[in-house]
């Protein structure tokens, strides 16, 4: 520890201001030199395009159904094989793209957006706004998900057969009580690091706080949110198909990956593709995103700066 | 999960995905309320509540008014005894281990029984719906169900209704004694019943007897004291019951009906007492030794034992445990036995490619449960028999059995009464909702809705279905989808929020997928779910009459059944329900356990059959394990 | 300190009174109440009766002032899905078993995790680090009854070293522990290794750690001394959760291997409308978490004396 107090720390980041624009072209050229993440990245963009074009790419609709070729195993026929009710599989893990994608995604846009606020809010004033927000953290953390999402359902539904797939439903509600570790996470980093000499520099210059938690916390936070977010994808993904079997989930037939993994439980001691491929999925996912995270980190690391 | 451990979330996101996966296999299923169909994971006795009989049914009930022809006075008449000499074959050997049985400290049944939801009691009349393990074994009910499903003399060694039909005695087995060396008399039985109706238990089988025992709803409701209730001690050995209106399947219905100790009931206060075996009273073939909750049940012989139900086992243990669990602990030889309803579709394929597993499978029509689909028909679109009609049309039942469901586990319904229970007259119904898709693509544009145009998008409501149901269920809405061209979404609710909807009026599940079983072997049973005002917003006064007219008919029991089925017909031809599969129960349980009730009965069906090993079965006196437990390599619990 | 500390028991009391009002609220708004028999329902004078025995007829305030005015005496109530035992002796049965099924987990998952993070740091982005990459992607992406499920049928049914369920304390084997706590350490071992290794890169590549190398020191004594010390208030932050999370019990792990734990009411109390078990489930979670909360910022200042707690 002392030799980080010994160390006399650049600001990179005031310092770069007067050329914002080197900042993000350097960023943009030390991520191309990363092979990992760029790979990643094209695995990413792939992803998404399938979830988009869903409909042009699958083989059959995720809904076309015929018994007499249930559980088939994977086939020339049928790539993935079909599932319990005779649907191409392959159709419903690209259709499932779509819902998984949007869901893990949403969720954790919606948890930065309150979270990382709530954050460095309760980590750059202290005293009671710290206090608050924190207290509403554990009374968050304390009421189980479920129990939030019936409560939903009734004020949603109201009496109503409810005609929705219920996606937004699902999205709100995981985004809504999912911000919680986002927040302590950016509170804790900001704690921590708004002691360093560049951020206690910036205060003694007169900078705003607000201006010292974008331009020099939230970048140095940015590590561990990064892999909060990552990790906070496939948990999104399984959050939702856990909702799902409360009939608050999204709606068969579609699809969703974290849907067909708890759909599995029951056949994969004998159907073993219909667990392994969405989980290959889901993992694939969280892999491209941790890839393309760690390398956005190290592009945008202003400590690499050399 | 490890994936949602993840944050300080992770708590609530655990329980939401873990819930899901428990759902999946079933686990929840037992949770709120669809218990009975997870009966046979335990014994079939501490199943949820329903049923009886069946094929013999018809016999059971009504033949067994056949048998008595000779009271040729009034029919009613004919309802009588029958049973009483009939039996006791089987309690003739009982309690003599047979040659090829494995030493007495082999005698050791071992099973799971539901852990989803903790059990409180042992006792029926405490809580159908809380009681784990071997339940009902501490008592003898009145009758029991031999593996005919014939009602045989329990408890009760003979019975007759008098001239007017309302009016039955029981005499009671006069050796019977509780294990604290006092007679079960009659008095017990009453304070029972009694304990039942009391309002102030609020037990959960109350409806039952509802309109059955005389003064029994009246007494629920608190208008009328407990001591006006149809069910009287006449001396200590004859009891006597009073119906409302002549019932003539009043013994088989009392299958359930082993006492509680009045003593210990009004010196506790509850039948809990029965539940802790410091406290237990029993004057069943067993006793409870051991309660360790959450976690293990264990009943031994009881010595004091005077019935005519002396069980060959020697200890029973029943152990704590997820249904989904049940088939690898079959597997790893720790327990004797796995029922049907909670092997999985992998299970069910595993076994089925297994040449020693595929030799104990062991079908069987379990609680004749039918699962089937039902309308609010007092709103647009079903409203429209057409609209109801096109719909049962393109439910292709034999494609559900052979792809879904698998043949072992149940058979296609085109009707309510499964095949071998009373009245079942499922071959003359089949045409009226077959698989047609060109007769419902035209019904549906007479209708007003050619290829689904202008029809709304529905949602199918499930009641915390098993995966497989879930599966069966977009099975028929894909059909829907790709015959009608109507949309329809798939939910599988939580179970209370299922039936809070289905209950309310006016109910408020448009379309919905929902299952019933029987409690006891009468058509009654069965069709009065249908009635007006029941569990379906679907009315028909023509149904509802000949319904109830049939029930009280004590004439000829052919033309008792002949009404049913002209009932049935009914409610088959209006649509009240779309009826998609009658389930089949394939047991498994251990090549070693043997018994005459295990052999092939009339119909040659070889299982342990409802009940099960229960009290109010004469499994507990025939069936033990053979010379083949020593070797088998199992692992019996300390 | 005292004061800081004397604030955050005041927090602690308010979240848990929030939280009482929120789960009361929240239970009673949900349709379906704890005597809605599914098969048929009760007759409706037994209905009333039942709800007047629990007090449920009365208006939801009258209730919620009578439960806190109980449960401020200690008397949590009787569980409806239980109703021979108190909420208190429901879970002083159950917790323990879970609370010892959770710490061995911890044990397992850190020790391991925090290896395998290290590893995976100081060998980065060679084969070593790629695997640990991996594994630890299908310790969070592979959901655990899917692990459960083979660990079973590999290790019970096929090779029948263990048993299929049970626990030491309740009448097992001791060997009966080694499959819930591997299926339970997995995920967390996962994320403890993610971590590690995440913040461990980040902060040997940082300034002060390669003017310690410049300095002569030696990569061992630099990783020991100074990195794993920075590496550790993101874990604190992420990990310290994970403890009230694992010794609360894990309803899917306790579910399938039989364990007579706490895990499966924090479902089936909601399943079935079990409202006292609802709210002590919920107010001890609310609890734990807030007490997990004050230590992780109390070990803060520990780790990194700069850290001021205010």
């Amino acid at each position: 520890m002392s030799t980080a107090t010994d160390t006399p720390v650049k600001a990179p980041a005031a310092a770069a201001e007067p050329e914002v624009s080197n900042l993000w072209r350097d960023a943009y050229r030390r991520f191309r030199k990363n092979k990992l993440a760029v790979g990643a990245f094209i695995v990413l963009v792939f992803l998404i395009l399938v979830a988009i074009f869903a409909d042009v790419i699958s083989p059959a609709r995720y809904d076309y159904s015929n018994l007499i070729d249930a559980n088939q195993f994977p086939n020339s026929q049928h790539w993935l094989g079909t599932d319990n009710v005779g649907r191409d599989f392959l159709s419903r893990i690209i259709y499932g793209a779509r819902i998984s994608l949007v869901v893990g995604f949403s969720v954790q846009i919606i948890a930065l957006l309150i979270g990382v606020p709530l954050g460095i809010a309760a980590g750059m004033f202290g005293g009671w706004v710290d206090y608050i927000i924190m207290r509403g953290v554990e009374v968050l953390t304390a009421i189980p998900i479920w129990l939030f999402a019936l409560f939903i359902i009734t004020v949603w539904q109201s009496g109503e057969t409810n005609q929705s797939n219920g996606l937004l439903n699902v999205i709100l509600a995981i985004g809504l009580v999912g911000w919680v570790d986002i927040c302590r996470l950016t509170r804790a980093q900001i704690l921590t690091l708004r002691e360093k000499e560049y951020v206690l520099a910036a205060n003694a210059i007169g900078a705003k706080p607000i201006h010292i938690a974008i331009h020099h916390l939230l970048p140095n936070a940015l590590a561990p949110l990064i892999v909060a977010v990552t990790l906070g994808i496939p948990s999104a993904i399984f959050t939702e198909a856990g909702l799902s079997f409360l009939g608050f989930g999204i709606n068969d037939p579609l699809p969703s990956w974290g849907k067909m993994v708890a759909d599995s439980s029951s056949y994969i001691r004998v159907y073993w593709h219909l667990g392994l491929f969405p989980t290959i999925c889901i993992a694939i996912t969280m892999l491209t995103f941790s890839f393309v995270g760690d390398g956005l980190r190290d592009a945008l690391d202003p400590n690499l700066k050399t | 999960m490890s994936q949602d451990s993840k944050k300080g979330l992770s708590r609530r996101k655990f329980v939401v995905l873990t819930g899901g996966a428990l759902v999946a296999s079933g686990i929840l299923a037992a949770c709120g309320d669809a218990t009975p169909t997870t009966a046979p994971a335990t014994t079939a006795a501490s199943s949820a509540t329903t049923a009886a009989a069946t094929t013999a049914a018809a016999s059971a009930t009504t033949a067994a008014a056949s048998a008595t022809t000779a009271a040729a006075t009034t029919a009613a008449a004919g309802a009588t005894t029958a049973a009483a000499s009939a039996t006791t074959a089987a309690a003739g050997a009982a309690g003599v281990l047979p040659a090829d049985a494995a030493p007495a400290d082999q005698q050791v049944y071992v099973n799971h029984f539901d852990s989803t939801a903790d059990a409180t009691c042992l006792d029926f009349y405490e809580s159908v719906y809380k009681r784990g393990g071997f339940a009902d074994m501490q008592s003898d009910s009145l009758v029991r169900l031999d593996k005919n499903f014939k009602t045989q003399p329990g408890a009760a060694l003979k019975w007759a209704v008098d001239s007017s039909g309302l009016v039955w005695t029981f005499n009671l087995d006069p050796n019977l004694m509780w294990s604290d060396d006092t007679p079960v008399t009659a008095d017990d039985y009453v304070a029972t019943f009694q304990y039942g109706a009391d309002p102030k238990h609020a037990w959960d089988f109350t409806w039952y007897f509802g309109g059955v025992i005389k003064n029994w709803n009246e007494a629920v409701a608190g208008k009328v004291p407990l001591d006006q209730l149809g069910v009287k001690a006449v001396d200590a050995h004859t009891l006597q019951f009073t119906t409302e209106s002549p019932a003539p399947y009043l013994p088989p219905m009392l299958l359930y009906s082993t006492p509680l100790q009045k003593k210990a009931l009004t010196a506790t206060g509850s039948g809990l007492y029965n539940a802790d075996p410091k406290t237990t009273v029993s004057s069943g073939p067993f006793i409870l030794k051991e309660w360790t909750k959450g976690n293990r049940i264990v009943l031994e012989a009881n010595p004091k034992y005077k019935g005519t139900n002396k069980p060959l086992f020697q200890k029973l243990v029943a152990i704590a445990a997820a249904p989904s669990s049940d088939f690898a602990s079959y597997q790893a030889n720790e327990i004797d036995f796995v029922g049907g309803a909670v092997l999985s579709p992998a299970d069910n394929a595993l076994i089925a490619q297994d040449p020693t597993l595929k030799n104990q499978v062991h079908p069987q029509p379990g609680d004749f449960r039918t699962d089937y689909l039902f309308f609010d028909t007092k709103k647009p679109p079903f409203d429209n028999l057409k609209v109801r009609q096109a719909f049962s049309h393109v439910v292709d039942r034999d494609a559900i059995i052979k792809s879904i469901i698998t043949p072992s586990q149940g058979i296609p319904a085109y009707s309510f009464l499964m095949p071998g229970f009373p009245a079942s007259n499922s071959k003359a119904l089949a045409p009226i909702q077959n698989y047609d898709v060109a007769a419902a693509k035209s019904l549906l544009s007479e209708a007003g809705y050619p290829d689904g145009k202008g029809f709304p998008k529905l949602t199918l409501w499930l009641r915390n279905e098993a995966p497989v149901r879930v599966a069966l269920a977009q099975a028929i809405a894909a059909s829907i989808k790709q015959n009608l061209g109507i949309d329809v979404d798939v939910s599988n609710k939580e179970s209370k929020t299922f039936t809070d909807a289905m209950n309310a009026k006016p109910t408020q599940i448009q379309f919905g997928m929902v299952n019933y079983g029987m409690d006891f072997l009468d058509p009654y049973n069965m069709l009065s779910v249908w009635l007006s005002g029941g569990r379906h917003n679907w009315n028909n006064t023509t149904y509802d009459d000949a319904v109830k007219k049939a029930a009280s008919f004590t004439g000829d029991p052919a033309q008792r059944v002949q009404m049913f089925q002209d009932a049935e017909k009914i409610l088959v031809s209006d649509v009240g329900g779309i009826f998609i599969y009658h389930r089949y129960v394939s047991d498994l349980y251990k090549p070693y356990m043997k018994g005459s009730e295990l052999e092939p009965d009339q119909n040659g069906v070889a299982a342990l059959h409802w009940p099960g090993y229960a009290g109010f079965s004469q499994s507990v006196s025939s069936v033990y394990m053979s010379k083949d437990a020593s070797s088998a390599g199992r692992k019996l619990p300390k | 300190m005292v004061r800081y500390l004397l604030g955050r028991i005041i927090g602690l009391i308010i979240v848990l009174f929030i939280v009482s009002v929120l789960a009361f609220l929240l239970m009673h708004s949900i349709p379906g109440g704890p005597f809605d028999e599914t098969k048929n329902p009760l007759p409706p004078a037994a209905k009333a009766n039942i709800l007047k025995k629990y007090g449920l007829d009365k208006p939801i305030y009258e209730q919620y002032i009578n439960y806190m005015g109980n449960a401020l005496h200690g008397d949590f109530g009787i569980s409806f899905q239980s109703p021979t035992e108190t909420v208190i002796d429901l879970i002083a049965r159950t917790w323990p078993v879970s609370i010892q099924l959770g710490l061995l987990a911890i044990i397992v998952a850190f020790t391991t995790g925090l290896a395998a993070g290290i590893i995976a740091a100081i060998k980065q982005n060679t084969w070593i680090d790629y695997i640990v990459t991996f594994i630890s992607t299908l310790g969070i992406t592979v959901p655990n009854f899917v692990i459960a499920l083979w660990l079973l049928l590999i290790f019970s049914i096929q090779l029948g070293w263990v048993p299929t369920g049970g626990w030491p304390t309740e009448g097992g084997e001791w060997t009966s522990a080694i499959l819930p706590v591997i299926t339970l350490a997995l995920g967390p071992s996962a994320l403890v290794a993610r971590y590690t290794r995440s913040s461990m890169v980040e902060v040997i590549r940082s300034e002060y750690i390669r003017t310690a190398r410049a300095k002569g020191l030696s990569a061992r004594v630099v990783i020991l001394r100074h990195t794993l010390k920075n590496a550790l208030i993101p874990m604190i932050t992420i990990l310290a959760p994970q403890i009230p999370n694992l010794i609360t019990g894990t309803i899917f792990v306790e579910v399938i291997y039989r364990i007579p734990g706490l895990g499966k009411f924090f479902v089936s109390s909601i399943y079935l409308r079990d409202y006292p078990m609802i709210m002590a489930t919920m107010l001890l979670v609310a609890a734990l978490w807030s007490i997990t909360y004050l230590l992780s910022d109390i070990l803060y200042t520990v780790v990194d004396p700069r850290v001021r707690l205010s």
